[in-house]
């Protein structure tokens, strides 16, 4: 039988062999009582190659060097969100390696982000990691100082720096979009607008999220053992999880999840939920299914009635228990959402360092940062995103809860312990990995065509940049 | 005073900051820490007050300096609520 899958396997074209014998995740989607939306419901999925990808990208300090002048001058980062900076004059320090940034608004409508050093003595004129509140950037030294808009306010003792012309002593900036909520900025002022680096396909599906109407409920900043490129890609696929996360493929349709890339920028999975493994066929009943769900935010389902009827299944169960849970547990309407945007993983990577998930069950963002100093070592950064509650009064983000290195993910505030464990199982990965690209005799790491096809659009993204082209 | 509300006022010589964040009365050095300059106007987020000169972060519980530019705490004063009066007690 598994010979005659792989000879039926051969007669496809590269990149068309799907799990076999098995229900799509469209097909898994097709059958839920609340239709899913346009998003959900597309493919676009492109054969990109089946090449090796070479190691050195991850073990070369030299290769970091080159993503530090190349790829993090030139692309879209999302520096903050918008509830960062709700006010005029509240400002928000991003880092990325040795380069800092304030962003900050300036009107009600304007937000603009400038490089956080002194024009006097080069001072850094926020301290990495603060946000605030201000009427102008003082430097502590001497005590230049810098309205809201970037132009200089005072120079201290301007009896002695003749030399100086005014005007040419504003703040040198970046360029700044918005888009969800979320503050994005970019080096390179020659960049493509925002909506044309991510594309039209994405903006379509962005813009169906909301994701302006919600807030930061946590976030969670721990450094992984590993290069920030090996620590994103831990979480590009599904294929990991029957031997990474046992306890979560009994509930996890994985090798017949679904993947896409979009452009040269947006890359996604859909893993559906509820569903059993394709590896695990036959082992559990769909009682079982039900009884093992545990993800995200399940500590919203507290102890409900979990018997399934005859003909039921665990799928249907889980997504009308999501419905009213979430509805109660966070004051929110869930009436038009879909049984799987309740139930799903929706994994969307925007290059070159942040992951959105796109559904309720699952209201995540991750920011991976490459450690400054150490190629080795990445800062993770983890938010979880809920609506605003119905009153529409809008929280104030959260406080960043910082993980040290042997701290386990399950001890952070607003984490559930169930996603803890699923974190602690990637990052138990990493060092083990960054090691073996090392150690290894093989130049390259081989990359299945469809599972993997997140990571190789990512790398090929990657390696244009890191190559300045 | 009402949730968000925050008041300055030299006791004994001594400026102090009083501050309803969050429902929570705390009442703390009304200097910075950094360069004496005052917290009056800092944005108060999460039981935090942020200078608004220099940008320090200070714990408005123990007084803890968070960021550059301060190192060092800022005083820290017992408060407490008598019938309709706050009362702030600048210790011995
Ligand atoms: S270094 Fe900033 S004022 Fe001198
Ligand atoms: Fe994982």
């Amino acid at each position: 039988m598994g010979k005659q899958v792989s000879n039926a396997a051969q007669a496809l074209a590269p990149g068309e062999a799907r799990c076999p014998d098995e229900p799509s995740t469209q097909d898994i989607i097709a059958r839920d009582k609340v239709a899913a939306p346009a998003w959900v419901c597309s493919e676009s999925y492109q054969y990109l190659g089946d090449h090796d990808v070479s190691v050195d990208r991850y073990i070369d300090p030299e290769f970091a060097k080159k993503e530090f002048e190349n790829l993090w001058t030139r692309t879209w980062q999302f520096a903050c969100r918008e509830e960062h900076i709700p006010e005029v004059g509240d400002y928000y320090v991003y880092d990325i390696g040795r380069r800092s940034f304030i962003v900050t608004r300036v009107a009600e409508n304007e937000i603009r982000a400038y490089y956080n050093a002194c024009l006097h003595r080069s001072t850094k004129l926020r301290a990495s990691g603060t946000d605030g509140s201000t009427q102008e950037f003082k430097c502590p030294f001497h005590g230049w100082s810098w309205n809201l808009d970037g132009s200089i306010n005072e120079i201290v003792c301007d009896w002695d720096f003749q030399h100086v012309e005014r005007d040419k002593f504003s703040l040198p900036e970046t360029r700044v979009e918005t888009l969800g909520g979320f503050v994005f900025i970019n080096m390179d002022m020659d960049a493509l607008p925002l909506a044309d680096y991510l594309g039209a396909e994405f903006m379509a599906h962005i813009k169906a999220w909301k994701l302006e109407d919600r807030y930061i409920h946590s976030h969670v900043m721990k450094t992984l053992p590993a290069n920030w490129k090996l620590s994103m890609e831990a979480f590009m696929e599904a294929y990991h999880v029957i031997n990474t996360h046992p306890q979560v493929a009994v509930s996890n349709a994985d090798a017949n999840s679904q993947y896409d890339t979009y452009g040269e920028h947006v890359n996604r999975f859909i893993s559906t939920l509820g569903v059993l493994s394709p590896h695990l066929k036959g082992q559990y009943s769909e009682q079982d299914v039900l009884d093992q769900f545990t993800i995200g935010d399940s500590s919203v389902l507290g102890g409900s009635e979990r018997k399934l009827a005859a003909g039921e299944t665990a799928r249907q169960r889980m997504a009308d228990m999501m419905r009213e849970m979430f509805e109660q547990g966070t004051n929110t309407d869930l009436s038009g959402v879909s049984d799987s945007e309740l139930l799903d993983c929706f994994s969307y990577t925007l290059f070159p360092n942040t992951f959105l998930f796109a559904g309720i069950s699952l209201p995540m963002v991750y920011r991976f940062l490459p450690h400054p100093e150490d190629h080795r070592k990445t800062l993770f950064e983890l938010f979880f995103l809920r609506p605003v509650p119905v009153d529409g009064n809008r929280p104030e983000p959260a406080e960043p809860v910082r993980l040290a290195d042997d701290q386990s993910f399950t001890e952070a505030e607003g984490v559930d312990p169930g996603f803890g464990e699923i974190m602690d199982q990637d990052t138990e990965n990493l060092l083990l990995q960054q090691q073996g690209c090392e150690a290894t005799a093989k130049p390259g790491i081989t990359l299945g065509s469809y599972q993997e096809i997140r990571v190789r659009h990512f790398e090929q993204a990657v390696s244009r940049y890191a190559e300045g082209r | 005073m009402p949730p968000g509300s925050r008041k300055a006022l030299k006791l004994d010589n001594t400026w102090v900051l009083v501050i309803n964040a969050n429902d929570r009365l705390f009442a703390v050095s009304g200097l910075c820490s950094h360069q004496a300059k005052p917290l009056l106007n800092g944005r108060v987020r999460n039981c935090r007050i942020t200078c608004p000169v220099h940008g320090a972060r200070f714990d408005l519980a123990t007084g803890e300096a968070l960021d550059l530019p301060a190192t060092k705490p800022i005083p820290t004063y017992e408060v407490r609520v008598v019938d309709d009066w706050i009362e702030v007690s600048l210790g011995t």
